[in-house]
């Protein structure tokens, strides 16, 4: 946290009539703060990295961060205060539907946004505002890459797990959905509730029906590590499969010997070039090691440096040109993946960008799998 | 058939995780007749208690447990001083508590919610995953022994039924009343901490875990009945199997299974509102 204070200080302390002004809209305090602190603190450590080498267009970069908890009425108000401050870029590190409402703002105020992390598919398709891009990979991306890398496993028969939160059901719909229509047979769809104490007649339930391997769409963590204790405590063999929820580092302490040979969706190669220098880089700088969710924040910022200095301009409309010409390798995606937006597509986390990784003891480990082929 | 064994041990450590907070609603409604809420809170700090002595500073686990145990024991009789004792001595009844106690519940919330990380935290076991269930039965069921030889072999304990059957009769025989309201607040708070502390391996220490498990406890004591102390075990019990039974051999989508209990709670409030046990005469 003093970290934090003390870039903030340094970020803000250099500021002067000649800083360029970036919005920032984070989660401290609601449901999405285990998720925007640390991209937060990624734009953070990118936006003292660019100034350091000199900032955009020989000025400074300067972060107005505010924080909406997540609440969607909260943050179209700060999306308007940010742009009467005189900001030039937007970057939205909050949940979906928050980012989804600072678009009101942002469309009528004609000042380009971005969300480096959100993976609602209707970001970019229920609005059409020219000033918006979304560069998180897409919830269809995330179930496509799992379920391509199931397809290479030839399963026929599988299990799905869920928990009864929103997002947990939503998900799991999804995967059932997409299973389905592949022609893999589910052979047990059990639901975990939320408080509950244990997952032991699920995964009874399961074994009974003696799947070739589990797919897991719940994102309470407490919950999935009660499915995992279950599975350990039964001793069954079958492999799982889990949503992106388990690339969330903190399974690591949580769910410790519990969770070794889980294979996961992530958006991070930590063999990819890009990535080794980013971690070294914000080891040095912050003396503590970033995880994926740290690249999300350092791409997001980047990604409007790049566009700021191509633009060759702080003209809100040259930066909108020129985000949408992007093309940029960042931390996150596979190896050789470029944000674009071809096409005005505003969406520009490649389809075939994920990778599926599998936990190593209680590391997240390497890649096994690679795109939606 | 090993299958059922399995589950049956499974739902049995549930059950003694219900019937402990059940349990810690009773030692607080019998003297008083205050609904202590906060009970799930409570079983909240004990459950970070021990993320912060056994998982952080990695204390012997016996050590860590007892220092957990006795800083519940403060938090009771703490609370009971704060939000109880000031409005029982204005007479104001059983309810103004009750609300002051709600108050407890979310101040107790929100400092741990700032405290900590939002994530879920660990806590370790006492011995191994394997062996949690056995070590949480066999502590509930130390405790409930404990508590039954208080209630029927102590002077104190009959004190307490003395004051649970007439607050004004026992003040009369000369009971110290405040004394047995602070001892049954610190007692109640000791065995909720216990529940958090031994079903924590399992949930995580969370920020929101408390609600789900004054819940259970609940409704865990209104089908067991407030008379005596076996019913919150019983009704514990009952509760976990319901649920369990239901979600593995029930041909319903998992989904609607979790209703089953409350469809539970709803008949034996109807037929039987006394719980299942009655009071002795």
């Amino acid at each position: 946290m003093k970290k934090i204070i003390f870039a903030l200080l340094l970020a803000t302390g250099t500021a002067n009539a000649q800083t360029i002004k970036i919005g920032v809209i984070t989660d401290r305090v609601g449901v999405s703060k285990p998720y925007s602190e640390p991209a937060t603190e990624g734009v953070i450590f990118g936006a003292d990295e660019i100034n350091r080498k000199g900032g955009v267009l020989g000025r400074k970069i300067e972060l107005l961060i505010e924080d909406d908890q997540s609440r969607p009425d909260i943050s179209a108000a700060l999306a308007r205060k940010l742009v009467d401050q005189g900001v030039v870029f937007i970057l939205s590190v909050s949940l979906s539907p928050a980012t989804q409402q600072q678009q009101t703002v942002t469309m009528e105020a004609k000042t380009p946004q971005m969300t480096p992390m959100n993976s609602a598919d209707y970001l970019t398709t229920q609005l059409q505002n020219p000033y918006f891009w979304q560069t998180g990979p897409l919830g269809s991306t995330q179930i496509a890459t799992l379920l391509a890398h199931a397809r290479s496993k030839n399963f026929k028969r599988v299990a799905l797990i869920t928990d009864n939160s929103d997002l947990g059901q939503a998900i799991g719909k999804a995967f059932k959905g997409t299973l389905e229509k592949a022609g893999i047979q589910i052979v047990a769809d059990e639901v975990v509730a939320r408080g509950a104490t244990t997952a032991m007649p699920q995964m009874q339930k399961i074994r009974a029906a003696n799947p070739e391997a589990m797919f897991l769409a719940g994102v309470l963590t407490a919950e999935n590590v009660l499915i995992f204790r279950a599975y350990k405590e039964l001793g069954v063999k079958f492999p799982i499969h889990s949503s992106y929820n388990l690339s969330v580092p903190i399974y690591e302490s949580v769910a410790k010997g519990l969770i070794d040979g889980i294979t996961f969706v992530d958006a991070y190669d930590p063999d990819k070039p890009e990535v080794k220098a980013f971690v070294a880089a914000y080891k040095k700088g912050t003396g503590k090691d970033p995880q994926n969710l740290h690249g999300y924040g350092y791409d997001g910022i980047n990604l409007i440096a790049d566009a700021i200095r191509r633009a060759g301009s702080t003209d809100k409309e040259k930066i909108r040109e020129a985000m949408q010409k992007t093309s940029y390798a960042g931390v996150m995606g596979k190896k050789g993946m470029k944000y674009t937006f071809p096409e005005g597509k505003r969406a520009g986390f490649d389809t075939d960008g994920m990778v599926v990784r599998v936990y190593e003891k209680d590391k997240q480990g390497r890649v096994v799998h690679v795109g939606q082929k | 058939m090993q299958d059922f064994l399995e589950l049956a041990v499974s739902a049995t450590a549930s059950g003694c995780v219900y019937g402990l907070i059940a349990l810690a609603y009773l030692l607080m409604i019998r003297p008083t007749g205050i609904i202590n809420f906060a009970v799930g809170e409570w079983a909240m700090v004990g459950a970070f208690g021990g993320h912060l002595l056994l998982s952080r500073y990695e204390w012997p686990y016996w050590l860590g447990m007892l220092a957990v145990l006795a800083f519940m024991a403060v938090v009771g009789w703490v609370t009971e001083r704060i939000a109880v004792r000031p409005l029982m001595e204005r007479g104001t009844g059983v309810l103004a508590p009750i609300l002051a106690l709600l108050g407890v519940l979310v101040i107790t919330r929100e400092i741990i919610s700032v405290s900590f990380p939002p994530d879920p935290l660990p806590v370790p076991y006492a011995f191994e995953l394997q062996d949690q269930k056995y070590f949480i039965i066999a502590m509930t069921a130390l405790v409930f022994a404990g508590a039954w030889l208080f209630f029927e072999k102590t002077v104190l304990g009959r004190a307490f039924e003395a004051v649970a059957l007439n607050r004004r009769a026992a003040a009369l025989m000369g009971i110290n009343l405040s004394r047995v309201t602070a001892f049954s607040f610190a007692a109640g708070a000791t065995v909720a901490g216990l529940g958090g502390l031994l079903v924590a391996p399992n949930i995580s220490a969370h920020y929101l875990m408390g609600v789900p498990l004054a819940i259970q406890g609940f409704t865990a004591l209104v089908i067991g009945g407030v008379g005596r102390v076996e019913g919150a075990l019983i009704g514990g019990l009952l509760l976990a199997f319901a649920e369990q039974l239901t979600i593995r051999y029930a041909p319903i989508p998992s989904g609607f299974a979790q209703g089953v209990p409350l469809l539970f709670l709803m008949v034996f409030l109807i037929v039987r509102p006394t719980g299942l046990l009655r009071t002795r005469a």
